[in-house]
């Protein structure tokens, strides 16, 4: 377990990322032709966004494996003690064990601004490819079958607001007028 | 006792859980008296049955968070802050914010703090027939309590914050330290109303092994029983019912207008611009040296949401004489619904306001030296 790290793993996807953005997402900077031209350049836009999700990803599950390996050694070493005698051996007392270290190594984690970053990262990635995902929802599937789209769903909402406002205002002025006269 | 039968022991155990849980199906929350005396779009304003002979003449509005509901303050009898306000002879109105759907989405802080609010303030000085009220903020409620009392102070008499964020800039809490590191255009862009799951996610986050596996195990582990122990019986279907209760509290909770919580992580967590006096609303500047009512600011010492260096600085922000700071021994949802909370957190906050709810016949109300007791004054 010592000699266990995800350093070699992360090194291997560097790389391999590193050759797949320069040979295979090239293609998909290859610019469309033909009648279908807008609708390919729009779909080829998924590549880079989902390459980048992937790439986060894996950062974020590579933080995930290393903690819980740290917070398995620290389980390890207090489990130790209950085979030394030092605390009592039943199954109650090696989930407390666990619960701890995990709860504690994750914590610290959790605290740290390396933490906040890659999550962070990976928030926005994420949301990056759900929007596309729905944008590529609407476009081959809302529009042609006439259906509303959220883009029309938050037009209508702010219009709403804003009308929701103005009435409200003018109701305002028309109480202070009529308690003027 | 061999591992086998402990582990026979503990899978009876949570048999029994499941028992009980099944029997404890009917929970019921905030159900202290009240009417619904206005409402403007989701916005609702609650007036409770007072349950004294004779109330205070100054009325209490409380303002809770737009995350989560209310009803944390009112969770079941024996655990209701409202119950003991009203106990105490005060007369409560609070604000039910509800849940706000896609037509809410572009609501604004301005919307929230100077129309409903406002509404709200008015509505109550009109019933009650009071000039000044005292506004109660609870956590994100009481920062819109305090941009409130800045904006309107002539309609405030008195301003109480419990638990409450006006300070961002700390390394405390992990809220404040993950917020800085959002791209909350991108989620306020992409959800428009931002899911309330995605919030709790975030809560769940701060300590993820107790808060999602802890904390039920432990709760199986409380509620066993000697067989035909009938008493031991009947309080655990009351823990189980109090567990359900505040299950039911930490995830009924409701999305987010996009727009406003766009403000309020961007010009308060990410850049400080309350304390700082640089928070503009509506074309407005909010400066809290404008706060010149008594204030009280109530905080929780173990709070990991909002920790005491996000409160402390307020007391000092404002041009108030008469304020003053309590710091109670527990946590965030502790100093609502915790053993404290009754005995020592309602009755603390009532004898501060008791004077300070008197109508004033000549001049200031006879405000009597405060000795601390148990609550740590500032």
């Amino acid at each position: 377990m010592d000699t266990s790290d995800l350093e070699s793993t992360h090194k291997f996807f560097d790389m391999w990322m590193k050759n797949y953005e320069a040979n295979v997402c090239r293609i998909s900077e290859i610019p469309a032709i033909g009648p279908t031209r807008e609708k390919s350049e729009k779909m080829m836009k998924g590549f880079p966004v989902f390459l980048n999700l992937y790439s986060t990803w894996m950062d974020t599950m590579a933080d995930f494996q290393g903690i819980s390996i740290q917070a398995m050694k620290r389980m390890n070493e207090k489990a130790l003690k209950m085979k030394s005698g030092e605390v009592q051996d039943t199954p109650k007392e090696l989930y407390n064990i666990w619960i701890e270290s995990y709860s504690e190594t994750f914590k610290e984690f959790l605290r740290s601004g390396h933490f906040a970053s890659d999550m962070g990262k990976f928030m926005s990635s994420f949301l990056d490819a759900q929007k596309y995902n729905r944008e590529m929802l609407e476009e081959h599937y809302l529009k042609p079958s006439n259906l509303p789209t959220k883009t029309d769903i938050d037009e209508l909402n702010k219009e709403l607001y804003s009308l929701r406002k103005q009435v409200r205002e003018l109701a305002g002025r028309m109480n202070e007028f009529s308690m003027e006269k | 006792m061999s591992e086998l039968s402990l582990i026979k022991n503990d899978y009876a155990r949570y048999l029994k859980g499941f028992e009980m849980f099944l029997k404890a199906s009917d929970i019921s929350v905030g159900t202290t008296p009240h009417e619904i005396v206005y409402s403007e779009d989701k916005m609702k304003l609650l007036h409770y049955v007072p349950t004294a002979l004779k109330t205070h003449p100054i009325p209490v509005l409380i303002v809770y968070a737009l995350v989560n509901r209310y009803y944390i303050l009112d969770l079941q009898p024996d655990k209701s802050v409202i119950k003991k306000l009203l106990d105490e002879g005060f007369d409560i109105y609070i604000i039910d914010w509800g849940y706000p759907s896609g037509v809410d989405r572009y609501v604004t802080i301005d919307d929230y703090v100077n129309g409903y609010l406002d509404n709200a303030v008015n509505k109550v000085r009109e019933l009650s027939g009071k000039e000044k009220i005292t506004l109660f903020g609870v956590c994100q409620g009481g920062t819109f309590s305090v941009m409130y009392a800045a904006l309107h102070p002539e309609k405030l008499k008195n301003l109480v914050t419990l638990v409450s964020p006006v300070n961002f800039d700390t390394e405390k809490g992990l809220l404040h330290t993950w917020a800085k590191s959002l791209d909350v255009d991108r989620i306020v862009d992409y959800y428009g109303i931002v899911p309330g799951d995605f919030l709790n996610s975030g809560f769940l986050l701060t300590d993820p092994f107790r808060l999602m596996i802890d904390k039920y195990v432990g709760m199986f582990e409380r509620i066993d029983c000697a067989p035909g122990d009938t008493e031991c019986i009947i309080r655990n279907e009351e823990i189980v019912k109090n567990f359900l209760r505040m299950e039911k509290w930490i995830f009924d909770s409701p999305d987010q207008a996009g727009e406003t919580f766009r403000q309020f992580m961007k010009d308060f967590y990410q850049k400080n611009l309350l304390i700082k006096n640089k928070l503009v609303l509506n074309g407005k500047k909010i400066d809290l040296k404008k706060i010149t009512m008594p204030l009280l600011n109530v905080m929780a010492e173990f709070d990991h949401l909002v920790p005491n260096d996000a409160s402390i600085p307020l007391n000092d922000a404002v041009s108030s004489t008469d304020k003053e700071t309590l710091i109670f021994p527990t946590g965030h949802i502790g100093i609502f619904v915790g053993s404290k909370s009754q005995k020592e957190v309602c009755p603390k906050i009532a004898e501060w306001l008791k004077p300070r709810s008197e109508l004033e016949v000549t001049g200031e109300p006879e405000i009597p030296e405060s000795k601390p007791k148990r609550g740590k004054r500032k």
